[in-house]
């Protein structure tokens, strides 16, 4: 479904990714972990051909998103770490509005918003204003506008970053009955979503991907008889640190990370 | 098509869920009709010149805070990165919006027909050259807006977007008191660069290849030119 090779994106004098390659097969759920400024953010926003690379190659689905970007923007659905919604707008404008430019077929059009609707769960909701809705609403509205196409991929940045344990727990449940639709790249601090939710684990540090593995044997222990890891401390060790609570960032609360691109 | 058409709408959508759509609509308006009411009883001339000129002149106010959020906004708020990663080529995303915010105008300037029929009523105005006027001006303003659409793509800031629009439109209209500096062709040149002369010719009944093609060539290089700059990400 995705293909890389040897990535990079400098911004100015800064290397931003220094040669990213992996494949990911269709179906799978990926989930990519990497500390602020690790270059997540910039890394999915050119597989979203938001940011062109500055060399390398991207292939999704088969396409070259350097020749023809809009087939590629079709077959994904992206949420960017801040949910892209025009909050003046109801929810049913806002779905309505993404169907048109997404080219949802016009006579599938209301068949998809109502199942957008009702697989994020904001029937109740469809004719508020977003301005009024509570931030777990808005992130579902966010995922709704990023499926209301049928895409292939699903790449979402963050999905869950500052949403409470309730609002936490129904937004994970959202993306994991995406599964057997579409392939997801999910970027999120919170390890212990990946545990739930991965099937393959890619990390990325300083720019570069230091592990990609599927999860199953990235959390076996050496030892048979010794426990199994936890992503904390693959994470941990990755990154030459102690697991401690004194290292906030890396527990399960996450810490937002900066939207620029420029630092990212 | 029916993307530009659907950026269109939606622009039109969220404008009226605003209050500025409706202040922007009611000041124009109460303003122009001082103005007539004004020129009416002071000249005493059924005609509608004076007033196309106070338009021109209001209208370099007005359009700046009319199109200065138009893609400052979606690039502050995040939402530029939603039609950018649509399926959605950044000239759908350019006309569509151009669309939108002509079609607020131009239901402006609809509101201005009164003028029209208040002067029928009292007196016999030149049907021509009223008609003239009004595409002369619709023209002006479809300029303005192109150049407003254009400062808005430079950056995330709508302050910036429309200070850059009013120094544009500032420097279109007072060119041609530039031209007592000048001589030859830079006369010419600055005189042609000006907005005022063409307008003049349009309240006057006269419409000419030369001004038309004046107006439509500046929107054409003002959309163009914010397309590149979308596609440059030069706000980044």
């Amino acid at each position: 479904m995705i293909i890389t090779e040897n990535i990079t994106k400098n911004f100015g004098s800064f290397e931003a990714l220094k040669g990213i390659s992996f494949d990911i097969k269709q179906g799978e759920i990926v989930g990519f972990l990497g500390q602020n400024g690790a270059g997540k953010t910039t890394l999915m926003r050119i597989l979203t051909t938001y940011l062109p690379p500055s060399s390398g190659k991207v292939l999704i689905d088969g396409i070259d998103i350097s020749k023809n970007s809009l087939s590629v923007r079709q077959k994904i659905g992206y949420l960017p770490e801040t949910p892209p919604l025009y909050i003046n707008m109801t929810v049913l404008d806002y779905l309505k509005f993404a169907a048109d430019i997404k080219d949802v077929n016009v006579k599938r059009r209301r068949f998809q918003l109502q199942k957008v609707l009702r697989e994020c769960q904001l029937e109740e909701v469809k004719n508020k204003t977003i301005s009024t809705l509570s931030k777990g609403y808005k992130q579902r509205v966010g995922i709704a506008q990023a499926i209301i196409h049928e895409p292939k991929l699903l790449i979402l940045d963050e999905p869950t970053s500052g949403l409470d344990p309730i609002q936490n727990h129904q937004v994970r449940q959202l993306i994991k009955n995406q599964q057997d639709q579409r392939t997801v790249l999910l970027s999120t601090h919170i390890l212990s979503e990946i545990e739930q939710i991965a099937h393959r684990v890619l990390m990325i540090k300083s720019g570069r991907i230091i592990v990609d593995q599927p999860l199953d044997s990235l959390l076996k222990p050496d030892n048979d008889q010794s426990p199994p890891l936890t992503l904390e401390a693959v994470f941990m060790q990755h990154h030459s640190l102690q697991t401690s609570p004194a290292t906030p960032e890396l527990t399960a609360e996450p810490t937002s990370e900066s939207t620029g691109a420029s630092h990212e | 098509m029916s993307k530009i058409v659907a950026i269109a709408k939606k622009e039109l959508k969220t404008y009226f869920k605003s209050p500025i759509a409706y202040i922007m609509l009611i000041v124009p308006i109460g303003l122009f009709n001082l103005i007539f009411y004004m020129i009416i009883e002071q000249n005493r001339e059924v005609s509608l010149r004076e007033v196309f000129r106070v338009m021109e002149f209001m209208f370099i106010f007005l359009i700046p805070i009319l199109t200065m959020g138009l893609l400052a906004e979606e690039k502050s708020t995040g939402t530029m990165e939603f039609l950018m990663t649509a399926p959605l080529s950044n000239t759908t995303i350019v006309l569509g919006k151009y669309l939108g915010i002509l079609i607020f105008f131009s239901i402006l300037i609809s509101l201005t027909l009164v003028y029209y029929g208040i002067a029928e009523y009292f007196g016999s105005p030149d049907r021509l050259t009223t008609l003239s006027g009004y595409v002369g001006i619709w023209l002006e303003g479809a300029f303005f807006i192109a150049v407003g659409l254009m400062t808005s793509s430079w950056t995330r800031n709508q302050i910036v977007a429309a200070i850059a629009a009013y120094v544009i439109l500032f420097g279109l209209f007072f060119s041609t008191a530039l031209t007592q500096y000048f001589s030859g062709t830079s006369k010419l040149l600055i005189e042609q660069l000006g907005t005022q002369g063409h307008l003049e010719h349009f309240a006057v009944g006269i419409i000419t290849v030369a001004d038309v093609t004046y107006y439509l060539s500046g929107i054409l290089l003002c959309l163009i030119l914010t397309r590149l700059s979308i596609e440059n990400r030069l706000w980044q």
